[in-house]
């Protein structure tokens, strides 16, 4: 008999059961073991350890009646059974042109897409265009998030205590957002910073506020303490749409382009030397207009290094 | 055919027999081309599930695997099968991950088919949050979509573009003719990867900085070498000069930002780093934005770098008429 027999009679049997079933119950009932004695729990101890790499539930119980208490298994059907998504069959092909187009480094496998019902069609795949960065907390964290358990983990030097709310990917890294508990507020932790394990520890006892803009998606000059003030920034023609993107979602673009064909951009600053240290960044191709306090921090700013030479 | 262990069969057999339950009738071929497996490979799996079932495994009490005579395949007695084992949570992570930075790619259908199984599939695994918002969110880059189609078709097509770039490190525009070999997202931008005309050589140019593009319909004469999928955006060579600096705490997001070779933490949180530099007008830059927080230590095998500063300091005054 192939341990393939064996491992699915196994998993068959302990789906069956409702109580929880001792290993010799299992030896007398399964198939293809070999006699009680330690050749039966060598193999027993590695069918169990490879149904749980495979995900497989395997629950271990008191066997009831038992005096002493004897160790009994059965797997959770709750836990097993994959609940049916109904996905037709075209949306079943964009998951598979999606999985290839896009991997998260060592968490791809064909597994999952098995388990979702295969293939219709071969599907010409996209080249792959985009590997996302894995990190060890990353799974644990998504593990976390979908069954709403509060997470501990050290952060700055600091214990911290979060009610786990979403994984954003942004700007090539992971952050995850959620109530820091030691800070009593909503906080945005990069993965890559983190110290160590994460550790999940009791239910979340907060949920999500709405918010109007994620932490991850405001730029540098949005996260300013001083009060809000609206900043115009010219920008030379043949830099128009880098400059665009770059400035995200809270400018506002002037409805004609100047008649030298560079474009005005009006963006809300808090924090000035952010705002200042971005414009830099293109030189002489762009300007900031108004109002004159940023103008002239600008200009002293530069006037500083003609003279420092 | 390698060999393969009892566990990544039985992965296999967990997730083939409950579809072959629920879709009696297929043929072997098809079976086996959906879950991209040879004919003898299922015949194989399903030879070894033809004996598995349930104590005292009496014929009543076994799966049984029907092939008829025109080689169509139905399973019965399997209910502890009937359905396929859960996602485990990295399976789930990487399919959602997947098809999330898939549709956030200008041209992807916002409500089509894939929109649709991210919506049942989150549902699924319990990754919506109490406002129904998903709790996972990933996007590759912002990109502007006639770019990233154009270059598309021409990779496809193997026919060149001609793009006007503007080289960051370099501050200049240019316009180049290039061939593009590959498109890819990498660590939030996007990037094309290809042989450029002007420089004769391989390059790779960043999305949000080509200021305009144009296909042509040349055949590509340049094809992708035998690295040509090496994706690596920064490629400092040994003899290129080198800078160290002392930065200030507040600017320690250079060390983040920036390819470092090493960087040194002080214990009053200052930073100590050396950077190879490719391009001066990109070092000059750099030292703009940081002003009094940056201390240049050692930039001996540049020229004189607070010139070049001063210079970029004037060229960027005289715009405001200064």
């Amino acid at each position: 008999m192939s341990k393939l027999e064996r491992l699915l009679n196994l998993t068959a049997v302990l789906l069956d059961t409702a109580r929880p079933l001792s290993a010799e119950q299992i030896r007398a009932k399964v198939h293809g073991y070999p006699p009680a004695g330690s050749a039966f729990h060598r193999a027993f101890e590695r069918d169990k350890d490879d149904l749980r790499v495979l995900g497989i539930p395997l629950l271990v119980e008191r066997v009831p009646a038992t005096d002493p208490p004897q160790d009994g298994y059965r797997i959770n059907a709750d836990e097993y059974y994959l609940p049916d998504p109904a996905l037709e069959p075209d949306e079943l092909a964009s998951l598979h042109l999606a999985s290839i187009a896009v991997r998260v480094d060592g968490l791809a496998d064909e597994e999952a897409l098995w388990k979702l019902g295969g293939q219709d069609d071969v599907v010409n795949g996209e080249p792959l265009v985009a590997s996302l960065p894995s990190n060890p907390i990353l799974v644990p964290i998504f593990q976390a998030i979908t069954n709403k358990r509060q997470l501990s983990f050290v952060y700055g030097d600091q214990k911290r205590q979060v009610d786990p709310w979403r994984l954003d990917f942004r700007r090539g890294r992971w952050y995850l957002s959620g109530f820091d508990h030691s800070r009593q507020a909503e906080r945005s932790f990069r993965l890559d910073r983190v110290d160590g394990d994460v550790e999940m520890t009791g239910s979340v006892e907060n949920e999500p506020t709405p918010s109007p803009g994620k932490a991850s998606d405001r730029k540098g000059w949005e996260l300013g303490e001083s009060e809000t003030i609206d900043v115009q920034l010219r920008v030379d023609k043949d830099l128009v749409e880098t400059v665009s993107h770059q400035l995200g979602e809270n400018k506002q673009r002037s409805e004609q382009p100047n008649p030298d064909g560079s474009v005005t951009f009006t963006v809300p600053v808090s924090n000035r030397e952010a705002f200042r240290s971005f414009a830099l960044g293109f030189l002489e191709h762009v300007e900031v207009v108004e109002p004159p306090e940023m103008r002239n921090d600008m200009i002293d700013w530069l006037t500083r290094f003609k003279e420092n030479k | 055919m390698s060999r393969i262990t009892a566990p990544d069969r039985l992965r296999r057999v967990l997730a083939i027999v409950p579809w072959i339950v629920a879709n009696p009738g297929h043929s072997v071929v098809d079976v086996a081309a959906r879950f991209g497996l040879t004919e003898k490979a299922l015949l194989d799996d399903l030879a070894v599930v033809y004996m598995v079932g349930l104590p005292p495994y009496s014929p009543d009490a076994l799966v049984e695997v029907v092939i008829d005579e025109d080689g169509c395949v139905s399973i019965d007695l399997a209910e502890f099968f009937s359905r396929p084992l859960k996602l485990t949570p990295g399976q789930g992570l990487a399919l959602l991950a997947a098809s999330d930075a898939f549709l956030s790619v200008p041209g992807v259908e916002e409500d089509g088919s894939l929109a649709r199984a991210l919506t049942k599939l989150g549902a699924t695994l319990g990754v919506v949050n109490s406002e129904n918002r998903s709790t996972l969110d990933v996007q590759l880059g912002d990109v502007e979509e006639r770019v990233l189609v154009v270059l598309k078709e021409a990779t496809a097509d193997c026919t060149d573009v001609v793009l006007d770039y503007y080289s960051f490190g370099r501050d200049s525009m240019s316009t180049r003719r290039v061939s593009p070999w590959r498109v890819f997202s990498d660590s939030g931008a996007w990037y094309v990867h290809g042989w450029c005309n002007k420089a004769q050589g391989e390059r790779v140019f960043r999305l949000d900085r080509i200021a305009s593009i144009e296909p042509t319909s040349d055949r590509s004469e340049h094809q992708p070498s035998d690295e040509g999928t090496s994706t690596s955006i920064f490629h400092p060579r040994p003899d290129d000069p080198r800078i160290r600096l002392r930065l200030s705490s507040s600017v320690a997001w250079v060390v983040e930002a920036y390819p470092c070779e090493t960087v040194e933490h002080l214990e009053n949180g200052d930073v100590e780093v050396s950077m190879v530099i490719t391009a001066e007008a990109w070092l000059f830059r750099l030292l703009l934005r940081l002003g009094p927080d940056c201390e240049i230590l050692d930039a001996s095998s540049l020229g004189d770098v607070s010139t070049g500063v001063a210079a970029a300091a004037s060229k960027i005054l005289d715009r405001y008429s200064v």
